[in-house]
């Protein structure tokens, strides 16, 4: 996130420069369905702004998952200066979206000030509680009946800090009852000659062994780059995860990207030149998985500003060395500047997320963009990315088709089924203006719209620790195809879900699932057929099917 | 695609194989594509036009020039690439295995079965997707099945789909309502399909379903009963027995490319000629008894029926399934992308099988519902044991369906559809009564202790049961 200075005109040039003449290229199309994305934020009665001082230009997240029990998943929208908000789902299957706020029942210094919201089941009691990232005390919101939620930062032992805090992520580590989290910061501003080079420490909380969430023990992740957005991730398929940290560099000094080793009942340490690791310096914003390659080595979604990375582990670099080229450009993935509109300035990205907006199985990228407040050598107009995966594998834009195309200034998002018919919806966080929300109506048919792709929403449950199963793979198979999935707790920016994990089927009427369950178990198949929302109970032998109420 | 009106295209099609423009003796069968939603727009009027032209594809030739062969595709059901390409136009193994849909539906008539020549090699084309081993372990080998009567089929299992999910939404609803785990039996027309257990929060129990899949879609069609629809099961075989490709499973949307198996034949079928097959297969007269009889075998045959029933053959064999609406709609409600289904159109085709005479010479019960002589249950069984496994020889599971459980086969037009079982190797009607097994054993031994004339009376009775010779 650049915000201050303007960029040198070289830096520039470096930004824009691809390593061919793209504009030559005609621009892929996708080739599956566009789906049509409705805005309806306010018919859908979800009115909330991001916005403040400088200290939100960078945050606006969104924490969508369900707290009344009927599966949809409601939205916690952070506000900045703006208090935050809960929205509870109302929306009819298959209808126009519906929500209604209803109050946290909090404190008024503990609602505002929020830069991001990540939903988790810190306490295994069914009940999501929710990590709130914060400009100062960060929270844990301890979930409980009928969406009601206490501050739990005593009752946990957790001392929120007083840093400004922007990214968060989740583990359950080996043996554990409860969750490691993971704070990320940014500026210090209290050192000197802030903002330059003073950017704080990501902070590692380990919980303490006992009958309940203790983290009196703040472990320091030193040295901090100014993290936008942290992931737990099993990057070398090891079933241990590492830290993986995206840094700004418009504030570090002699920073860069980070991948932190996290082994159990050990202190964390920096993956470092010697195990391979090569420096990399962006303008770091969300993280976001998905193993395109289905080789069990996720690949990582990095936006920034300009181009969008795509990493993948370089085959030809030794095992288990964290070696990554980046393929964003021969994916055409990049998406470094608008790609509608006459503004040719390089874009701003935030939030990622890789998730099958159109069910025809090949997964798609969605990246919102923004300019940071009014940089002047960014594009202004700089609209969300869509970028549909192709058969090829390869991404093509379909943002403006879609309907996305907005002049808002995105910043977190939720990319979830909100009205449960199968097809995702989009709930994206601006900075300085209402907060959007596209429902995904499917693929424009004459006059009408109709449905897409086949579809899967799964739920995995494990008993007593770790009920959502966070940390575990999913693997999909139709034909001789599998499609994966990772259920995690960090990353995007600002912002996570909780709740079902969708996968798009395409023509497939009917899949296997299995589950590599957190501690490495892999279960057996299980047999179940499309368009159906399947629950997973870890040990048992057959998958049981959801249906909504309405 | 080029396309036209569809009365057009069927009438053209009616007296020439060709395109319009295309010389008569051109080597193309296909012709012009029709389009289905302008099928439906015509109304009833398409109706006779559409069913002439789904017979012509269904007696057509298909050759190379139409699309014929799939030299980079397998027979999967979900597009699926080989690795590399075959030579061969044909194959008896892995397939194409068909010159027409009409070489192996026909006997005695058009629509109907097949000899044992006409087998055809079941393999889901995935993981074995080149094999050239007649090995069971690569591959199911079945006998045709007869068409006949199959729209009746598939109107009477989208009831039954209907009634199933009814009382799974009904469970679910009185569950969610008294906070307490519903459970209830699933049955429609008479057939028990096991019992689902609802809980308050929305979760179903269907680990105690009996013969039909977790969605509680009763898929009527195959040996297997793994089809939703004449439609689906017409896409799948087009790819399977002749490379044909139908453009709404294999098309661009759904594999980037309008000529997937990479012959150089771009949507090989659109729409409207899927709805054309499915028009023609769906109003196939059902199969009719003969009246024609001696009287000593209509005498023993009336006893043969009476001793069917008493056996307990009856209770898969229903002689009769009621049929509360004969409004066929293509595309129909429970098909899965990559099947058009009624929520993809705007206005689906129907056909009124009122129109037909031999519908309306079906007997009705008293609430007015046409009675389907089908003799079937649309419910798969167990039909195979370790102490009997003629029926059980397959050594792959299908779609989910374990290698000895099939789909109850329907009796109706068995007098005309010999050879026997879904192998197609049992020569008699006493020999394929005694492969049964599993579910059927006590059945089985019923009839195998009747006395000689009793089993001779039951075969009296199936031998009437026929397909009209009339071409």
């Amino acid at each position: 996130m650049a915000r201050l200075p303007v960029l040198s005109a070289a830096l520039l040039a470096t930004l824009v420069a691809l390593p061919a003449r793209a504009e030559d290229q005609p621009p892929r199309k996708p080739t599956g369905d566009v789906p049509i994305l409705h805005e309806e934020h306010a018919a859908a009665g979800l009115i909330q702004t991001y916005d403040g001082p400088w200290e939100f230009f960078v945050g606006g997240g969104v924490a969508a998952f369900d707290c009344d029990q009927d599966m949809k998943p409601e939205a916690l929208v952070a506000g900045g200066k703006n208090p935050l908000k809960l929205f509870l789902n109302r929306s009819i299957v298959g209808g126009p979206l519906a929500f209604e706020e209803t109050s946290l029942g909090l404190d008024e210094k503990d609602l505002v000030n929020v830069l991001g919201a990540y939903p988790l089941d810190i306490d295994n009691d069914g009940f999501t509680d929710v990590a709130l990232v914060k400009l100062g005390r960060n929270l844990l919101l301890k979930g409980g009946p009928g969406c009601s939620f206490a501050v739990a930062d005593k009752t946990w032992s957790f001392d929120g800090g007083r840093a400004w805090s922007t990214a968060f992520a989740a583990t359950w580590e080996k043996g554990e009852r409860y969750p490691t989290l993971a704070f990320g910061n940014y500026v210090d501003r209290a050192q000197p000659g802030s903002p330059w080079g003073t950017c704080h420490d990501n902070d590692l909380y380990r919980p303490v062994a006992g009958d309940r969430p203790r983290y009196a023990e703040r472990q320091a992740l030193t040295p901090g780059y100014c993290a936008l957005s942290l992931l737990f991730t099993d990057w070398n398929r090891s079933g241990e995860p590492s830290l993986r940290v995206t840094n700004d560099r418009q504030y570090y000094r002699g920073g860069e990207e980070q991948l932190w080793k996290v082994p159990a009942g050990k202190p964390p340490a920096l993956y470092d030149r010697g195990d391979g690791w090569q420096r990399l310096t962006i303008w770091g914003m969300g993280i976001s998985q998905f193993d395109l390659n289905v080789d069990g080595a996720p690949e990582y979604a990095l936006s920034s500003m300009g181009d969008t990375k795509i990493q993948m582990l370089d085959e030809e670099a030794a095992e288990d060395t964290p070696i990554y080229k980046d393929i964003a450009f021969e994916r055409g993935a990049t998406a470094h500047r608008p790609y509608t509109g006459s503004d040719l300035r390089p874009s701003t990205g935030w939030h990622t997320e890789f998730a099958d907006f159109n069910n025809d199985a090949a997964i798609d990228l969605f990246i919102a963009k923004g300019n940071v407040e009014a940089m002047p050598d960014f594009a202004n107009f700089d609209p969300s990315n869509l970028l549909l995966g192709r058969f090829d594998g390869s991404f093509a834009e379909a943002g403006a088709e879609a309907g996305i195309a907005t002049g808002t200034k995105g910043r977190g998002a939720a990319v979830v089924d909100f009205n449960l018919d199968g097809m995702l919806d989009l709930l994206q966080v601006n900075r300085g203006g209402p907060a959007t929300l596209f429902r995904n109506l499917g693929v424009a048919s004459g006059a009408r719209h109709g449905p897409m792709g086949n579809f899967l929403g799964i739920r995995l449950v494990q008993k007593d620790a770790n009920v959502w199963g966070v940390g575990s793979r999913i693997a999909v198979k139709t034909g001789t195809r599998t499609m994966p999935r990772d259920v995690l707790v960090g990353g995007g920016h600002a912002s996570g879900h909780l709740g079902w994990t969708h996968v798009g089927l395409g023509t497939a009427e009917r899949a296997e699932i299995r589950v590599q369950w957190p501690d490495g178990e892999w279960s057996h198949p299980y047999r179940v057929f499309a368009n159906q929302y399947v629950l997973i109970e870890r040990g048992q032998a057959a998958a049981k099917y959801w249906y909504p109420s309405d | 695609m080029n396309r036209l009106p569809v009365l057009l295209a069927a009438a053209m099609a009616a007296i020439a194989p060709a395109a319009a423009s295309e010389e008569p003796w051109a080597e193309t069968t296909i012709g012009q594509h029709l389009v289905l939603e302008e099928i439906a727009r015509e109304g009833e009027a398409a109706i006779d036009a559409l069913i002439l032209k789904g017979e012509t594809l269904f007696r057509a030739k298909f050759t190379t020039l139409d699309g014929a062969g799939r030299p980079m595709a397998t027979q999967a059901i979900v597009p699926t690439r080989r690795k590399r390409p075959i030579a061969e136009t044909f194959s008896r193994t892995h397939g194409p295995d068909a010159n027409a849909c009409v070489a192996c539906h026909n006997d005695p008539v058009a629509g109907a079965a097949g000899d044992f020549v006409a087998n055809v090699f079941v393999s889901e084309g995935f993981e074995s997707a080149d094999f050239d081993s007649l090995d069971p372990q690569f591959s199911n080998e079945r006998n045709s099945n007869i068409l006949q009567g199959s729209g009746l089929v598939e109107l009477l299992a989208r009831e039954m789909t209907a009634d199933l999910q009814t009382i799974r939404a009904a469970a679910l609803k009185e569950a969610r309502a008294s906070g307490k785990a519903v459970t209830r039996d699933l049955s429609s027309k008479g057939v028990p399909f096991g019992s689902i257990t609802a809980s308050p929060d929305g979760m179903v129990d269907i680990t105690r379903l009996d013969g039909v899949d977790t969605d509680l879609v009763v898929r009527p069609f195959s040996q297997k009963g793994v089809f939703t629809s004449l439609r689906q099961f017409t896409i799948n075989a087009l790819n399977v027995h002749h490379g044909i490709q139908a453009t709404e499973r294999f098309g661009a949307r759904w594999t980037g490319t309008p000529d997937f198996d990479e012959d150089g034949h771009v949507d090989e079928v659109s729409d409207g000629d899927i709805s054309a097959l499915v028009a023609w297969q769906a109003t196939l007269p059902v199969p009719t008894r003969r009246t024609d009889l001696p009287d000593v075998w209509k005498a023993a045959a009336a006893r043969g029926e009476a001793l069917f029933a008493e056996t307990g053959c009856a209770s898969c064999h229903r002689p009769a399934l009621p049929l509360e609406s004969l409004k066929f709609t293509d595309p129909g409600p429970f098909d899965a992308a990559g099947t058009l289904k009624l929520a993809d159109v705007e206005q689906p085709i129907v056909i009124d099988f009122v129109r037909f005479a031999w519908v309306k010479a079906l007997p009705r019960d008293e609430q007015g519902r046409v009675l389907v002589p089908l003799f079937g249950d649309l419910k798969r069984h167990q039909i195979a044991d370790q102490r009997n496994e003629r029926l059980g020889n397959e050594l792959m599971a299908q779609r989910f369906v374990a290698r000895d459980v099939f789909m109850t086969a329907e009796l109706w037009g068995i007098g005309s559809s010999a050879p026997y079982g879904h192998r197609g190797d049992i020569t008699t009607l006493d020999e394929v009564i005694r492969a049964h097994a599993g579910e059927a054993t006590d059945v089985r031994k019923a009839y195998e202790t009747l006395p000689e004339a009793d089993r001779k009376a039951i075969i009296a009775f199936l031998k009437t049961l026929v397909i009209e010779e009339t071409e």
